[in-house]
C-alpha cells in the first residue's frame, strides 16, 4: 500500500495513498543522533523556521498565508524514535477538492515548506538574533512547565536517573543549561549540518499525485549540498549504573510514584508482541491487573498505568497516590507483576490485553495522523513489523508467552514526588 | 431513518427522533475500521436544582461527575471487562452541562452498543460501591488541585460569576460528595437520564436501521418524563472578583482570562452568536492577529497562548490564556486592541481569509470521529444540526464581529486569574 521512493541518497519518500480523508498530510524529518550536545540545537530549529522567511517575514505573514490555504496547519516537529531524534515539519492541509474551484493546495503547500526550510530570515552568519533569542525563552519555558504535569515531571524524572547510560535518558527537547548556549550563530551553523548530512524520511498521506510531490521534493533537495552520513544502530537499554529509589519533596496534595523496568526485549525481538501484551494485561488501560486491582478493588489511587517502550525494551508505571500509601502500593504493583510472572492470567484478561492493541492496529488506517505516526516511528526506529504482521503476532500470543515476558522483567528505578509534610 | 445530504460538506447522516424521544444520527463511514458512538445526557455539573413529578431538588455540587464514575456497574457484572473482551475501548466524561458515554471498536459492533445502552440506562448503586467511589473521586479532586491548568480556570469562573453553578468545579469538592448517596444518584439519574433527554451518536461504517431497532429494543419506545432544570440564576455582566491570584508549584506564571458574554438562546441564532464569537477570538487574539504578533514578539506570550468563544448552559464568555511574566499587561493590551477594532472597523480582505480559514480547519476536523460525534451531540443540545455551519459562516459580517467586541470584551467584564509560583 506505501509506495516508497529513493529521491536522492539518503532522502526517502513514502506515500500513503488515501482518498477518503477530507485532508492530507506530510512530514519532513531529518534524523539525528539523540544526545546531550545536540537535543536543545535540534529542537529549536523547526521554532526559529517556523518564525519568519525571506518572503514571510514574521509570524502573522506566515499564519495569513496559512489562512489562504484554508486553514493549513504547520508545526515544529521533534520526535524521539529510539537512539534518534527527529527534526522537522508536520503540515496538514485540506484536500484539492475541498476548495473553492480553480483553487489548488497541495502544490502551493508544498512550495510554501521548501520556503519555510530553506530561505529563513537571515542575520550575518547566523539566523535572525530576535529570532533565536525568543525562541530560546519558548524553548526555556516549555522545558521548565513540564513541572506544571506532576506526573509527566516524576516519570522524566525517573527516566532520566534510569536511562543516565542512555540517550533515553536525554530529554527529548534537551535541558536549559543547553539551550542558554545556543546562539543565532551556532544555530545556524548546527542547522546547516542537519541539511547537508543527515537522513531523511519524507511521508505523505493524501490524494495527490506523488510524482508531484516528488519532483517539488526533488527541486527542494536539489537546492542542498547533501553529503549524507549513516546514523550509528539504534542499540537497547545500556546500564548506566544509577538505578536505585530516588524521593523528592514539593508542595502538592497527591503524591506521584514513577517505576522503571528493563528487560532484554526490544522492538526487533521475537518476543515482542508477548511483551506489548504483558503491557496491556499488566497495567495499560481500564482492564488491566493494575487498574482492576489497585484502583478498583483496593482503591490505592485515582490514576496508574504501565508503558512499554519497544525500542529499549522499558517498562514504566506510573500512579497517582496518597502520600502515605507509597509501600502498601510499590507493593501490591510488584505483587501483580509477580502473579503474571507465575501466569496467573485469565482467559478473560488476556483476550481483552491483545484486544487493545488489536482494535488500535485496526484503526491505523483511519486517520491521515494515525498512518503517518505508526509508519514514520516503524521505519525510523527500525520496527521490521508491518500493522499486518504485527497484527497476527499479536493473535498468536499465548498465556506461556506472556508469562515468559513478565519473568524477564525486572525493576531498575523508582522514583517518589511526595508533599512537604508527608 | 432518513437521509440528510450536505453537498457542501460531501457529507450525509442519517437521523431520527424515536418515539420514546430519543435522538438517533448515524453519520456513515463507508470503508472505515473504527467505530465510534456516543450516549449523551443533555446534564452536567451545573443542572444542580430541578423538578421532578411535581418536587423540586437541590443536589450536591460533584453529582453528575459522581454518577458518571457509578454508572460502569452492573449487578455482578464488569462492564468494563466486558468491552474491553469485544475489543471496545470505553469512557466518559462530565462538563458542566452534558454527560457523555462513548465507545470505539473495530469488531463486535452490535454487542457493544447493547452493552453500551444497557449500562448507561441501569441505575444500580449500592450503599458499598458508592462508598468505595468516594475515595477514588476524592484522589482525582486531589489531583486536579495539583493540576494549575484546571485551578488557574476554576479561580477565573470564582472570579466572573457571582450566581451561575460553573462557579464550582464540575468534580465537586471534598466535602460536597460526601453528601452524595445512592437515593440522589437515583433521583438524578431518573431526571436526566431518560430517552427524551439524550442523544445516541454513531460514526463509522454500519447499518443505521440496525442501531435505531438496538436502541427501541433496549430503550422501550415509552416517552419517560424528563426533570425540569432550573434556568441558572441571572448575573449582572460585570465580574465580581476582577483579579483571582494563586501561587503553586509553577515553572512560570500562568493566567486566564475572561469577558462575561451574553448566554446564547437556541437554534440558528444561538450558533450565529457562537460563530461571531469565534471569528472574534480569531480576529483579537488568533494567530494571524497583529495582537498575537506583537505580543509574542514582545515575550508577553508565547506558543502556549490560546483562547476562544466558551458556551456553557446559561452562560457564555470569551476566554484566553497561558504563561506570561506580565499577565496584566496582556490583559490591558487585549482590552485596547478590542476598542481599537471595534472603533476602525475590521478589514474586509482579512475578514474573509480569516472565515475561509475557518471554515476548512472545520471541515477537516470532520476527519476526526471524536470531534465529529462530539459536535453533532452539543449541537443537537442547543437545537441545531451542525452540518449546517457552512451556512452560518457564509452569513456572518465583519460589522457583527466587530459590534461583539465593542459590547464584550471590556475591563468591566473582565477577570484575570493568575497563578505564579511558590519561589
Amino acid at each position: 500500500m506505501i509506495q516508497t521512493i529513493a529521491l536522492l541518497p539518503g532522502v526517502t519518500l513514502r506515500v500513503f495513498p488515501a482518498e477518503r480523508f477530507k485532508q492530507g498530510c506530510l512530514s519532513l524529518q531529518f534524523l539525528r543522533p539523540m544526545c546531550k550536545e545536540e537535543a536543545a540545537l535540534n529542537a529549536i530549529i523547526p521554532a526559529v523556521l517556523l518564525r519568519g522567511t525571506t518572503a514571510h517575514p514574521d509570524l502573522r505573514s506566515i499564519t495569513l498565508r496559512l489562512d489562504d490555504l484554508y486553514g493549513a496547519s504547520v508545526g515544529a516537529l521533534v520526535r524521539r524514535a529510539g537512539d534518534y531524534q527527529t527534526v522537522g515539519l508536520y503540515s496538514s492541509f485540506i484536500e484539492d477538492r475541498y476548495a473553492m474551484p480553480g483553487d489548488r493546495v497541495l502544490e502551493p503547500m508544498l512550495d510554501f515548506l521548501e520556503e519555510l526550510m530553506l530561505d529563513p530570515i537571515r542575520e550575518g552568519e547566523g539566523f535572525s538574533r530576535e529570532f533565536v533569542e525568543s525562541e530560546k525563552r519558548n524553548l526555556i519555558a516549555t522545558i521548565e512547565s513540564e513541572r506544571n504535569d506532576k506526573r509527566a515531571y516524576t516519570a522524566a524524572q525517573m527516566l532520566k536517573r534510569m536511562c543516565a547510560g542512555d540517550s533515553y535518558g536525554v530529554p527529548r527537547l534537551g535541558e536549559c543549561a543547553q539551550v542558554e548556549q545556543i546562539d543565532a550563530d551556532n544555530a545556524w551553523a548546527h542547522y546547516q549540518k542537519v541539511l547537508r548530512h543527515s537522513p531523511v524520511e519524507v511521508f505523505y498521506v493524501g490524494n495527490g499525485d506523488p510524482e508531484i510531490v516528488a519532483q517539488k521534493l526533488r527541486r527542494l533537495f536539489g537546492r542542498i549540498d547533501r553529503a549524507p552520513e549513516a546514523l550509528p544502530e539504534q542499540t537497547p537499554f545500556r546500564d548506566g549504573g544509577c538505578g536505585g529509589d530516588y524521593t523528592e519533596a514539593m508542595e502538592i496534595s497527591q503524591g506521584k510514584l514513577s517505576m522503571g523496568f528493563v528487560t532484554p526485549i526490544f522492538n526487533k525481538s521475537k518476543e515482542f508482541a508477548a511483551m506489548q501484551v504483558l503491557n496491556t494485561v499488566f497495567g495499560a488501560g481500564m482492564t488491566s491487573k493494575l487498574f482492576m486491582n489497585v484502583r478498583e478493588k483496593m482503591s490505592l489511587c485515582y490514576s496508574i498505568g504501565s508503558g512499554y517502550y519497544g525500542t529499549k525494551g522499558i517498562m514504566t508505571v506510573s500512579a497517582g497516590i496518597d502520600c502515605d500509601k507509597e509501600p502498601v502500593v510499590r507493593a501490591e504493583i510488584l505483587h501483580q507483576m509477580e502473579a503474571c510472572c507465575a501466569g496467573q492470567i485469565t482467559a478473560e484478561e488476556l483476550a481483552a490485553g491483545k484486544e487493545a492493541i488489536l482494535s488500535g492496529l485496526r484503526g491505523v488506517h483511519d486517520s491521515p495522523g494515525s498512518i503517518e505516526g505508526y509508519e514514520t516511528v516503524a521505519a525510523i526506529s527500525g520496527l521490521p513489523l508491518t500493522v499486518e504482521q504485527y497484527y497476527r503476532a499479536v493473535e498468536a500470543v499465548t498465556v506461556d508467552a506472556v508469562a515468559a515476558a513478565a519473568r524477564t522483567v525486572r525493576l531498575h528505578t523508582t522514583y517518589f514526588l511526595k508533599g512537604v509534610d508527608a | 431513518m432518513r437521509e440528510y445530504h450536505y453537498p457542501k460538506l460531501g457529507e450525509r447522516l442519517y437521523r431520527e427522533v424515536l418515539p420514546n424521544g430519543l435522538m438517533v444520527v448515524v453519520v456513515p463511514r463507508l470503508g472505515f475500521a473504527r467505530k465510534l458512538a456516543y450516549f449523551v445526557a443533555d446534564y452536567g455539573a451545573v443542572h444542580r436544582r430541578f423538578t421532578l413529578d411535581g418536587q423540586t431538588y437541590e443536589v450536591p455540587a460533584g453529582i453528575a461527575h459522581y454518577l458518571e464514575h457509578k454508572m460502569f456497574d452492573l449487578p455482578g457484572r464488569d462492564v468494563s471487562a466486558e468491552l474491553a473482551e469485544l475489543g471496545a475501548n470505553v469512557n466518559a466524561f462530565t462538563s458542566y452541562d452534558m454527560t457523555a458515554y462513548y465507545f470505539s471498536c473495530t469488531e463486535n459492533f452490535e454487542p457493544a452498543l447493547k452493552l453500551l445502552l444497557e449500562f448507561v440506562s441501569t441505575p444500580y448503586f449500592t450503599e458499598e460501591s458508592v462508598e468505595k467511589e468516594r475515595g477514588i473521586i476524592d484522589q482525582e479532586i486531589g489531583m486536579n488541585l495539583d493540576a494549575p491548568d484546571s485551578v488557574v480556570f476554576e479561580s477565573l469562573m470564582e472570579g466572573m460569576y457571582r450566581n451561575h453553578n460553573i462557579r464550582v468545579p464540575i468534580l465537586g469538592t471534598s466535602e460536597s460528595i460526601r453528601q452524595i448517596t445512592p437515593e440522589l444518584l437515583r433521583l438524578c439519574h431518573r431526571a436526566f437520564y431518560t430517552p427524551a433527554n439524550m442523544i445516541l451518536c454513531v460514526v463509522g461504517d454500519v447499518d443505521p436501521e440496525r442501531v435505531k431497532a438496538l436502541a427501541l429494543e433496549r430503550l422501550g419506545s415509552e416517552k419517560l418524563p424528563v426533570g425540569e432544570k432550573e434556568p441558572q440564576a441571572a448575573e449582572e455582566m460585570s465580574a465580581p472578583v476582577p483579579v483571582q491570584e494563586n501561587k503553586m508549584e509553577v515553572a512560570m506564571p500562568t493566567f486566564q482570562l475572561g469577558f462575561k458574554c451574553e448566554p446564547l438562546g437556541m437554534g440558528e441564532s444561538a450558533i450565529r452568536q457562537e460563530v461571531i464569537g469565534d471569528l472574534a477570538a480569531e480576529a483579537l487574539f488568533g494567530e494571524s492577529s497583529q495582537l498575537y504578533l506583537r505580543l509574542y514578539e514582545q515575550g508577553l506570550i508565547d506558543t502556549s497562548f490560546g483562547g476562544g468563544f466558551e458556551t456553557v448552559d446559561g452562560c457564555a464568555m470569551l476566554t484566553c490564556g497561558g504563561d506570561s511574566h506580565d499577565p496584566a499587561a496582556v490583559r490591558s493590551a487585549i482590552i485596547s486592541r478590542a476598542a481599537e477594532l471595534a472603533e476602525q472597523g475590521i478589514d474586509e480582505t482579512d475578514f474573509m481569509r480569516m472565515k475561509r480559514s475557518a471554515l476548512g480547519r472545520r471541515i477537516r476536523d470532520l476527519d476526526s470521529f471524536d470531534s465529529t460525534c462530539f459536535r453533532i451531540c452539543a449541537y443537537h443540545f442547543s437545537g441545531f444540526d451542525y452540518y449546517e455551519f457552512p451556512g452560518v459562516y457564509e452569513s456572518v459580517t465583519a460589522g457583527e464581529v466587530a459590534q461583539f467586541l465593542r459590547r464584550a470584551v471590556t475591563a468591566e467584564r473582565c477577570a484575570l486569574s493568575v497563578i505564579r509560583p511558590l519561589k
